[in-house]
């Protein structure tokens, strides 16, 4: 048994169990707000796995190709082709049945349904939504301006503050800096760190800074802060990753000190790419400053948030296109500054 | 006679791939001498120099540089031997983006603090010492035109510069004219030998062409496959010799 074998029967065990308890709770369960019995379930699912387990070792003995069969079978195994149809071979057989499976699924759990698309009474609240969000009350636009220059500085400080820490922690988050068994330790540590960070969304962070803070710019700055410094320091990491030897090694040769040999030696090489990256987590930084807004981090996204809860679309309306108008702009103004640095 | 500056015995390095880069070297080398290193691509050459300033660290063997034996040091005392001891590279590994005289001046990096020399803050004395050495290679008036917008032997003539700025007793050169057209090639070798006569810097060089091993070395080393093979003057290398060097097919080219 190779690996491509190992490969095949996980697949089609897993494929199987997975069609079979779709099926068996979308039989036999009938209210979505029942929970499942998990020991029930533990039990449906191994079962479908001794189940696609022996369908797979059964249809590929009978020469009936199962769709781990060909998804993982090296060329060499499939130069012995099928003259089977989609539809009359196994494999295709399988694969149409498990998407078809996994649509009706996906389709229940999401509580689609055409007669609530297709509600008049829902087209008609929606068309007068669109309505009113179309003419939009220019009144709001001077706290709207006050707002999104809010968001920009909540951004701009987050950036700021997030830049000196990044700096400092890229070199150490960087392979070809931290050589040596000690080095490489901290490096493991830091970069472990980061992603831990980075994989916690600017929100969450939002959330936890307006409890630990109070709701507010303040909160909203932090959080960003937060994940611009772990995003920061990995992009300049792997830009410092890049950079060539040579200069570090004419800067070592002349008998420089570690530290000089990072300023001279690394620093001229990373400084450019470093800025573009800088200013393009600005502009990140401002959208995301919208959205941490509804989180309670304040700025335009805050009201943005009220007004919605109060249904008030023509203002709503105004903040959109303040909105736009602004990201719009930063958006241009950051390309070009960073096509400049090129 | 006087005492060699640089004295190695059985100098052995295996990479920790297992590459075997040299194996019980032994040379001496005299105060004033111009040395030049000659061997196949592979044979070792910049293994040999950069060990002798630890950018490469030795498997075994000693190397004593004056009385000192310079072989297992701190990392404090190989700042301090490659301060001494400066190199000049064959792709001249200047930095692109700062001009003529800020690479110049990171030559003395090594006397400088780490704080002044962050904020750029060298001495007028480090400053006029720029200028001259610049002016001694002359390249004087590009002082302020960035690195990376010189041609090869421009960037060399920095590099060496740089190198001077040290102050070194010894100047490694690893094929430093590997990547320039013959006739570059000569201004940049005649100012090693310059700074060689005049100034007294030993200096040991690797090169490829024999033509330009014969028109300025003192003593060539021959080094195949980590070993040394020959060892003597110049017009010594006879057609035996180069085919023992270079291999039974190899045919020799001129450089004008
Ligand atoms: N950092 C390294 N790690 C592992 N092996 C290396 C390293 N540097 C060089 N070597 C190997 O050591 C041997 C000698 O290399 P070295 O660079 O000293 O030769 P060289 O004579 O300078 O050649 P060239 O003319 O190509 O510069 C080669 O086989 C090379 O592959
Ligand atoms: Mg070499």
């Amino acid at each position: 048994m190779n690996k491509h074998h190992i490969q095949r029967y996980v697949f089609d065990a897993f494929n199987f169990s997975i069609i079979f308890a779709i099926l068996f709770y979308g039989i036999f369960t009938h209210s979505s707000e029942s929970l499942p019995d998990l020991k029930k379930s533990l039990l449906v699912l191994s079962g479908g796995l001794v189940l696609g387990t022996f369908l797979s070792y059964w249809g590929n003995k009978k020469g009936r190709r199962t769709l781990g069969e060909t998804l993982f079978s090296s060329a060499e195994d499939t130069a012995v082709a099928t003259d089977h149809s989609l539809l009359r071979s196994l494999w295709g057989f399988q694969l149409i049945v498990s998407f078809l499976v996994l649509l009706v699924a996906a389709g229940r759990q999401t509580e689609f349904s055409l007669i609530e698309l297709l509600n008049k009474d829902g087209i008609a609240s929606a068309a007068n939504l669109f309505h009113e969000l179309a003419s939009p009350d220019w009144g709001l636009l001077p706290v709207a301006i006050v707002k999104v220059i809010e968001t920009i500085f909540i951004a701009f400080l987050a950036t700021v503050f997030a830049l000196p820490v990044a700096f400092i922690l890229s070199f150490f988050a960087a392979k070809n800096i931290m050589r040596g068994p000690t080095a490489f330790g901290v490096y493991g540590v830091l970069r472990t760190s980061l992603n831990v960070v980075r994989s916690v969304e600017p929100i969450i962070w939002a959330i936890i800074f307006a409890v630990w803070v109070g709701v507010g710019p303040f909160a909203g700055m932090l959080a960003l802060m937060i994940q611009s410094i772990a995003s920061l320091t990995k992009q300049y990491s792997e830009i410092i990753e890049g950079v060539s030897e040579g200069p570090i090694e004419g800067i070592v040769s002349t008998g420089a000190n570690p530290i000089q040999t990072v300023w001279f030696g690394v620093v001229p090489q990373v400084i450019l790419p470093f800025i573009s990256f800088t200013i393009y987590r600005w502009d990140i930084n401002v959208r995301m400053a919208t959205i941490i807004g509804f989180a309670g981090g304040g700025g335009i996204g805050t009201i943005l948030y009220q007004y919605s809860m109060r249904s008030q679309w023509n203002q709503v309306g105004c903040l959109i296109v303040v909105i736009a108008f602004v990201v719009w702009v930063l958006d241009i103004l950051s390309a070009y500054i960073r096509e400049a640095l090129k | 006679m006087s005492k060699p500056i640089l004295k190695v015995e059985k100098l052995t390095k295996r990479y920790p791939n297992g590459v075997l880069a040299l194996q019980n070297v032994s040379f001496s080398v005299m105060p004033g001498e111009f040395l030049v290193i000659i061997g196949l691509s592979g044979s070792g050459k910049s293994t040999l120099l950069k060990s002798l300033n630890h950018l490469v660290e030795p498997t075994s063997g000693q190397i004593l540089f004056g009385d000192k034996d310079i072989t297992r040091s701190s990392t404090k005392d190989a700042r301090e031997t490659r301060q001494q001891m400066a190199m000049i590279f064959q792709q001249f590994n200047l930095i692109p983006r700062h001009t003529v005289l800020q690479n110049a001046l990171t030559g003395r990096l090594g006397k400088t603090g780490t704080l002044k020399s962050i904020f750029g803050r060298f001495s007028k004395k480090d400053i006029s010492d720029a200028y001259s050495f610049l002016e001694l290679v002359g390249i004087r008036d590009k002082a302020n035109i960035r690195a990376d917008q010189l041609s090869g032997g421009q960037q060399q003539r920095v590099a060496i510069a740089r190198a001077l700025m040290q102050n070194p007793s010894v100047l490694l050169a690893d094929e430093p004219v590997a990547s320039l057209d013959p006739a570059t090639c000569h201004v940049v070798m005649d100012y090693l030998k310059k700074v060689n006569r005049e100034l007294g810097i030993t200096v040991i060089c690797n090169l490829h062409f024999l033509s330009l091993v014969r028109q300025y070395a003192d003593r060539v080393i021959a080094l195949k496959q980590g070993q040394i093979v020959f060892e003597g003057s110049p017009d010594q290398i006879s057609a035996e010799w180069f085919r023992r060097i270079y291999g039974e097919d190899a045919r020799e080219v001129e450089v004008e």
